[in-house]
């Protein structure tokens, strides 16, 4: 068994979230042998809870389902999915104390319910910003999948502390013509053109008690996740498996090589898959010190030295020269800037 | 839509098969260099064309008896040229006349048919129109409906009421805004589903839009929020109207649900669109909070 997963292999459940995602386009006029045409999915394949599917027929069939032009899609999927009765992930995060168990347990599983993403976890302030990043290429469809992620802890909080007025949501994507819908399904601030798909959740909220907490059920729940995950094991996407090597590495270099090696392929093998998720190792690594640069940036005062050094940059002139390639600005100005919107 | 059509579907073979036979057993076939091919280029597009028409019309349009007269009409269209485009190929003898017949009898009654039938879809159209009216002020565009409830989504809503903020500043008429928000809707839809959610959405903006005037405008906010436009109404009328629909609303609840509706008036004086349906937000969570009363009696 790889550790690593791709377009075609088939690690999600059609019981989490492709099923939900049918029925809500079927009542919105979308008709089932259009939506599912050209992935390898039956419509006899819905009917069996352990049917699966990979990653190309769920973005294909995403892009099918947006055609109706229905931009509420991804805020009710969250709805749909975190409250479906047959997820027993998605049961255990509701029973669970607080949020803070509750997104240890869904970190955990998560490869079961939404593989597409990976979530990283960072302090600032007296917040904490959990922020979203693809884990295979999602192409056009990496905003309604953010979108996804996003409400369905929103709708989380929502349901169990009863209170989302508290939470910043930063979306990557340009500001949309129809923004009251975000307002309206999560009741708090959201910004757009962002560095990153984050939520930032104030710590406040971390211990507070949830009101459906059950200490003997979340155990049952946790059981069952346990159970599903002899016959749907952890594997991470590739790109999240490079990214975090590259970034563990951080600050010496990691070379293509290298990161070959630790994912048990050959240098080409590492490029040709590399090419069907439309990128390069350069862009990939180039990537991760943007994001950690953002982050370094948002959590402290660092000089120019100082993030040069950690991002392994040779001085602080090549770490100028790439942060003004990445964001149009240099990093003095970048940090003047309000500490969420760059 | 096809599968209303299945007879209409296997016909037109059989039929032009039959031709085939006939004009095949009447007549000889010619040489090649008998053959005029630009005649058979030109007759045969014709020929493509009219059965494109009748596959069009067996896609897009219900069963009824506008369509039984656009599809008859063409299916002799499409025979009349297709026994056109065949003399093309065949000789038939000069004393015998059937196929002459065949070939420029069924056009003009097929034309005659097909006319007909766009006289009825004519009709159709309008009594659709007037149904549409309500709903469809300003243009009609499907990517600017809501695929649930089909009524008009908030791009739309926007387009309206800028346009007839200005319409009635200029001509010094009120304008009321009305909004309604499904009170706890998503705790509904957690202990009953989405399906029962979305049931119960496109019943509520079904029996919505039933009260509206002709001048009115429906259109669905956000999620479980609607607004609907009332032209050339003043507050006092406008809350009138909320009370009615208030009423009226409580005929949803059935035993099951017993979900609340909220539902604010708001006359527009001096504002934009945006601001004017900021405003009527802000009040709708003031109605909610319980620090202003919404307009309607709970039942």
């Amino acid at each position: 068994m790889t550790t690593h997963f791709s377009f075609t292999d088939k690690n999600l459940l059609l019981r989490h979230g492709p099923t939900a995602v049918l029925q809500l386009a079927q009542r919105r006029g979308g008709q089932l042998h259009k939506l599912l045409s050209g992935t390898s999915i039956f419509e006899q394949d819905l009917m069996n809870p352990q049917s699966r599917c990979h990653h190309r027929d769920w973005l294909k069939l995403l892009s099918h389902c947006q055609q109706l032009q229905s931009p509420e899609l991804p805020f009710l999927l969250a709805d749909s999915v975190l409250n479906h009765r047959n997820i027993a992930l998605c049961q255990s995060i509701a029973v669970a104390a607080n949020l803070a168990q509750s997104l240890k347990q869904l970190c955990y599983f998560r490869h079961q319910l939404l593989p597409a993403l990976y979530p990283k976890i960072k302090r600032i302030d007296n917040k904490l910003m959990l922020s979203f990043k693809p884990a295979i290429a999602l192409g056009v469809q990496q905003h309604f999948i953010s979108i996804l992620a996003i409400s369905f802890l929103v709708k989380l909080i929502r349901q169990q502390l009863a209170d989302s007025s508290q939470l910043h949501v930063l979306l990557k994507q340009a500001t949309p013509a129809n923004e009251q819908l975000f307002k309206a399904h999560w009741q708090c601030q959201v910004s757009f053109n962002q560095q990153f798909d984050a939520i930032l959740i104030p710590l406040a909220y971390w211990h507070q008690s949830f009101a459906d907490s059950n200490p003997h059920r979340f155990q049952q729940y946790r059981q069952a996740c346990y159970q599903l995950n002899q016959r749907l094991p952890a594997q991470r996407g590739l790109l999240e498996h490079l990214q975090r090597q590259i970034d563990r590495a951080l600050p010496r270099q990691l070379g293509i090589e290298d990161a070959a090696a630790l994912l048990g392929l050959s240098c080409s093998s590492l490029k040709r898959l590399l090419q069907q998720h439309n990128t390069n190792f350069a862009a990939i690594a180039d990537e991760v010190r943007r994001d950690k640069a953002h982050l370094l940036l948002l959590q402290g005062n660092y000089s120019n030295r100082q993030l040069a050094e950690q991002l392994g940059y040779s001085d602080e002139h090549n770490f100028r020269r790439a942060f003004k390639r990445w964001t149009g600005m240099l990093p003095s100005s970048a940090k003047a800037l309000t500490p969420i919107s760059f | 839509m096809w599968r209303q059509h299945l007879l209409k579907i296997n016909l037109p073979l059989p039929l032009l098969s039959a031709g085939l036979m006939l004009a095949l057993t009447l007549g000889v076939t010619k040489s090649p260099a008998e053959i005029d091919w630009f005649d058979v280029l030109g007759e045969g597009i014709v020929l493509l064309v009219a059965i494109l028409w009748l596959t069009l019309i067996i896609s897009s349009r219900p069963a009824g008896r506008v369509t039984e007269w656009l599809y008859y009409g063409s299916l002799l269209l499409v025979c009349s040229f297709f026994l056109d485009l065949l003399d093309e190929f065949i000789r038939y003898p000069a004393h015998i006349r059937t196929m002459s017949w065949l070939e420029s009898l069924p056009a003009p009654i097929g034309m005659l048919a097909l006319t007909y039938g766009l006289i009825g879809w004519h009709r159709e159209q309008r009594v659709i129109n007037r149904q549409l009216q309500g709903r469809e002020l300003l243009l009609r565009d499907h990517r600017l409906l809501d695929p649930l409830t089909k009524l008009y989504a908030v791009d739309y809503l926007y387009a309206v009421l800028a346009r007839d903020l200005e319409l009635h500043r200029a001509e010094q008429r009120s304008l009321s805004l009305l909004m309604l928000n499904i009170r706890q809707f998503s705790a509904f839809n957690r202990q009953y589903g989405a399906a029962a959610g979305d049931d119960y959405l496109i019943k509520l903006s079904e029996l919505c839009s039933s009260q509206l005037r002709a001048s009115d405008v429906l259109c669905r906010y956000v999620g479980d929020r609607f607004v609907i436009l009332l032209a050339n109404t003043s507050l006092q009328q406008a809350k009138i109207f909320a009370q009615h629909m208030q009423q009226h609303l409580t005929k949803l609840n059935h035993h099951e649900s017993n979900l609340k509706i909220d539902i604010v008036v708001n006359e527009i004086t001096r504002l934009t669109a945006k601001q004017a349906l900021q405003e009527t937000e802000e009040m709708l969570k003031a109605s909610k909070a319980g620090i202003a009363p919404s307009v309607l009696l709970p039942s």
